[in-house]
């Protein structure tokens, strides 16, 4: 990503929803929501995609939480983009 | 269609880099794009033009808050010379930008968040066909109530707009004793209306695709390499398949350090194969850019009975508007300065900024430090009134100076001479009083109108300073590159080429860069490329420092160039290239003898060198806020005259005067410029200048309603600039753009105050609050066509 003051690490999950799932595919979507907006990192990034910014562990331990939660909730694909910040070297020191 | 066939439409090239005999640097040089533009012969982005291209036009949203059920363009798509209609799912890429946090839509989805955002995008064979189309695109909408006010945004129970909620940034800042108590304490309550950048030139932008999957876009901007990075992201391309190129700009500010036009026009151009160019209008181009944060403080100041500061306690809220922008910079900027150039032993600083559906607020001249400066500016008058001394001895006696601390704990380096600053301008002799007797109706307030003679008219005085950090802080890795060739021209005649992508935005960065080429390599004639991404980035012209950085890139390039041309003729001399220098066009040796001419060393082979150059490292505030923050200060003080119509309102500025530290003024002409520049956009923000929105919707997005300070409101500007060199800056120089624009405001309204003696605590100061007759402010705004709120209807007596 470039850098203005950018974060130093950015992951993009979209939900896949699955129709066998235990809840419906709103329900999926929705759970993966909620669990990325309680980590106060997220923001909406397309239809049923959030993305998470911040530093690299606390993205990381917020993937794994969102990937639980749509998992819980019966969706069988999340995909996901992690994108180190490129053009900031201050994390090169770091 | 192949690429051959693409390449059959010529790119809209632009001309040879013009050759430049530019002053060294300290002299004063005429801008080399100063007189085409002044005889409207320069070429603007909304004057680019490619064979076939198509007319780009955007749909946005009427509502500042809604969802959006669904986004129908099969009319659009039907009508004839429509080339293409664009929603969310045709962005290839990432679906959202943002230069700090990618929260914004680059078309909105589900829901819009502020009047004016981004929906759709057509290209058509006209623009009248472009924006009809736009018109027949069908969008469902359940319009939402607005969340307007960022202190109802920032409750607990407030609807959130984002997922991560709706405070962006909060800093806590803590210095000194929290326990502090003083003998004499002064409050106020603030505001700041929402500035408009206002440049003249709207956003605009040709877009040409390359037949090869990738893009070359022409462009006004303030930061080619950062437009170009989230371009690649949202066009799902690598940087290298995104060229972006300067085109000319009118005016920037910081409403073009952020995205506007750029991926739309790349995505329609990608989408039909063709050329693609958008202009916005001026109303849409109040819709597609930020603005400056309008801005709520509480301020509390303790002082000694002397006068000496004991303490300062702040709270400030910032609107961010809907989305992010640069909005967490200007956060950490109005908290840093919150208390002044002043030394403070202890501070309580608590500054928001936050997410509503008013427009986005991001970067504007100032960033940040404006809004606190009429703040802390005013506290101080309120300080001097309560202690019973003069607002200048205040200052004074309290003035930041080298070796004090910010309230950030961060040591105030050299030069900092705010004292001499003040005492500097307090010098300055005063315009004369207004002679008795019949006066000039042009030197009263209303002017030719006649709306008085003189009676009810009262002269103030009033003084403000203000400061703030310049290049970018808070541990970025600010850097800029430089390419500079020395070599022989056809005639064979050395000739300085310089390559950077510094945008010009009108402060004179090309001219300066020419400058500092001729003083280092001692070479009469100068060529500036068109900036462009074809090298590495210039950082953003912004917070005063291209001359800075982008200036200290090309002064390491030329010495590389200069070391490796003196280590060339050493080495067919069988000379030490220490004993050698540069004078005249010429290699010389320490007797001042010619060694070789220029053209004798360069005839074998051009000289070029590629440098980054970084300022010194900054580094993160802490928790408390605490931090070494910033680079380098910028200090300016302003002090205003003004004749006020205490019945009417009206306000006639005499004159301002100001002085400002500059360390090494390169360009004296360029120098006068910015001051007279930040000048009269401060004296907008005191009087004029403001986005009037109500429930989040925009009430003026016109310049008839918008209303700019004219050459007629504008008094002459007496200015002393001190040159006490920066040690660590290249020539010793201080950015100089953005601080006349941080202390005009707060002195013009202290010369209305001292002329009024009322309070005036918000900015732009209406003409009621002068008179004493403002009204409660409405809720809402009358229905078009009624005939105003009940309540403000005339009545018969």
């Amino acid at each position: 990503m470039p850098g203005y003051n950018r974060a130093e690490l950015s992951a993009e999950l979209t939900v896949v929803p699955s129709w066998e799932g235990k809840q419906s595919p709103r329900a999926q979507t929705e759970a993966a929501r909620r669990a990325a907006s309680d980590s106060g990192l997220a923001h909406e990034s397309g239809p049923g995609s959030t993305i998470l910014t911040g530093g690299r562990s606390e993205v990381l331990e917020a993937v794994r939480k969102v990937i639980e939660a749509s998992l819980d909730a019966g969706a069988h694909i999340v995909q996901i983009k992690v994108e180190a910040e490129g053009d900031a070297r201050r994390f090169e020191r770091s | 269609m192949s690429s051959t066939e693409m390449r059959t439409t010529p790119l809209p090239r632009p001309a040879p880099a013009p050759v430049q005999r530019p002053g060294v640097v300290g002299e004063t040089t005429t801008r080399i794009d100063g007189g085409p533009k002044v005889k409207g012969e320069f070429e603007y982005s909304s004057d680019l033009w490619a064979d076939g291209m198509l007319w780009g036009a955007t749909l946005r949203s009427p509502h500042p808050h809604a969802t959006i059920w669904s986004i129908d363009i099969s009319r659009a798509l039907a009508l004839p010379g429509v080339y293409a209609v664009l929603t969310h799912e045709d962005v290839p890429g990432r679906k959202v930008y943002g230069m700090e946090i990618p929260d914004q839509p680059v078309l909105a989805w589900e829901r819009a968040r502020y009047q004016g955002e981004a929906i759709a995008l057509v290209a058509a064979d006209h623009p009248e066909t472009a924006r009809r189309a736009c018109d027949a695109i069908d969008v469902a909408y359940e319009v939402l109530e607005p969340l307007s006010d960022p202190e109802r945004a920032m409750a607990a129970d407030a609807p959130k707009l984002h997922l991560s909620g709706n405070v962006l940034r909060h800093i806590t800042l803590r210095h000194g004793d929290q326990a502090a108590t003083a003998d004499v304490v002064v409050t106020g309550e603030y505001e700041v209306g929402s500035q408009d950048q206002a440049f003249l030139g709207p956003e605009s932008g040709l877009a040409v695709p390359d037949g090869d999957g990738g893009v070359d876009l022409y462009i006004a901007t303030q930061w080619l390499h950062v437009d170009r990075d989230q371009l690649a992201e949202s066009l799902g391309l690598s940087p290298e398949q995104v060229r972006l190129t300067m085109a000319g700009v009118g005016g920037a500010f910081g409403g073009r350090e952020d995205l506007s036009m750029q991926i739309h026009a790349c995505m329609l151009a990608l989408h039909t194969d063709r050329p693609v160019k958008i202009v916005y209008n001026r109303e849409e181009s109040f819709f597609g850019h930020v603005h400056r944060h309008p801005c709520r403080m509480h301020y509390e100041h303790g002082a000694t009975r002397d006068g000496e500061l004991v303490y300062v306690k702040a709270r400030i809220v910032l609107d961010g508007g809907a989305y992010a922008s640069s909005s967490t910079a200007v956060c950490s900027n109005a908290a840093c300065f919150a208390c002044g150039p002043y030394n403070v032993p202890s501070a309580t600083v608590d500054c928001s900024v936050v997410y509503t559906n008013n427009p986005p607020c991001g970067a504007m001249r100032g960033f940040g430090a404006v809004q606190v400066a009429f703040g802390h500016e005013s506290q101080m008058d309120k300080l001097a009134a309560a202690l019973g001394i003069d607002p200048v001895e205040l200052r004074i006696k309290n003035a930041l100076a080298p070796g004090h601390r910010l309230p950030t704990g961060q040591v105030v380096r050299e030069p900092a001479p705010v004292a001499e600053l003040l005492e500097r301008l307090r010098a300055m002799p005063l315009p004369p009083d207004a002679s008795p007797g019949p006066r000039d109706l042009r030197e009263l307030p209303g002017g030719v109108s006649n709306t008085t003679h003189g009676e009810d008219v009262r002269r103030g005085i009033g003084y403000g300073v203000g400061f703030k950090n310049v290049g970018f802080s808070e541990g970025f890795d600010d850097y800029a590159t430089a390419r500079v060739a020395l070599s022989l021209d056809g005639d064979g005649d050395p000739l300085v080429s310089v390559h950077t992508a510094a945008a010009e935005v009108g402060q004179g960065v090309v001219t300066v860069q020419a400058q500092i080429a001729r003083t280092e390599l001692q070479v009469e004639r100068v060529a500036v490329l068109t900036a462009d991404t074809q090298v590495g980035s210039a950082g953003s012209s912004s917070a005063s420092r291209q001359t800075y950085m982008t200036g200290g890139a090309v002064k390491m390039a030329c010495e590389a160039v200069r070391e490796r041309l003196l280590q060339r003729v050493a080495d067919h001399a069988g000379l030490d290239p220490f004993d050698l220098s540069l004078a005249g066009g010429a290699v010389i040796d320490s007797r001042g003898e010619t060694v070789a001419t220029l053209a004798e060393a360069l005839v074998s082979a051009p000289i070029e060198e590629t440098v980054e150059f970084h300022h010194a490292e900054t580094y993160p505030l802490d928790e408390n806020g605490q931090g070494d923050a910033h680079l380098q200060l910028a200090f300016s003080a302003h002090r205003a005259v003004a004749d006020v119509d205490t019945r009417l309102g009206l306000v006639r500025v005499v004159e301002l005067a100001t002085t400002q530290e500059v360390g090494k003024a390169l360009n004296p002409q360029a120098l006068d410029g910015q001051i007279d520049g930040g000048s009269a956009q401060g004296l907008g923000l005191a009087l004029l200048e403001e986005i009037q929105i109500r429930d989040s919707q925009v009430l003026n997005a016109s310049f008839t309603d918008y209303l700019l300070p004219t050459i007629l409101d504008m008094p002459p500007v007496k200015k002393q600039v001190l040159e006490h060199p920066d040690p660590d800056a290249p020539y010793g120089l201080k950015g100089v753009g953005e601080p006349p624009n941080i202390s005009t405001p707060p002195a013009v309204v202290a010369a209305l105050r001292s002329a009024c003696s009322r309070e005036l605590a918000r900015i732009p100061v209406r003409p009621e609050q002068l008179a004493g007759i403002d009204e409660p402010r409405r809720s809402r705004p009358p229905a078009p066509g009624s005939r105003g709120p009940a309540g403000a209807r005339p009545t018969r007596s």
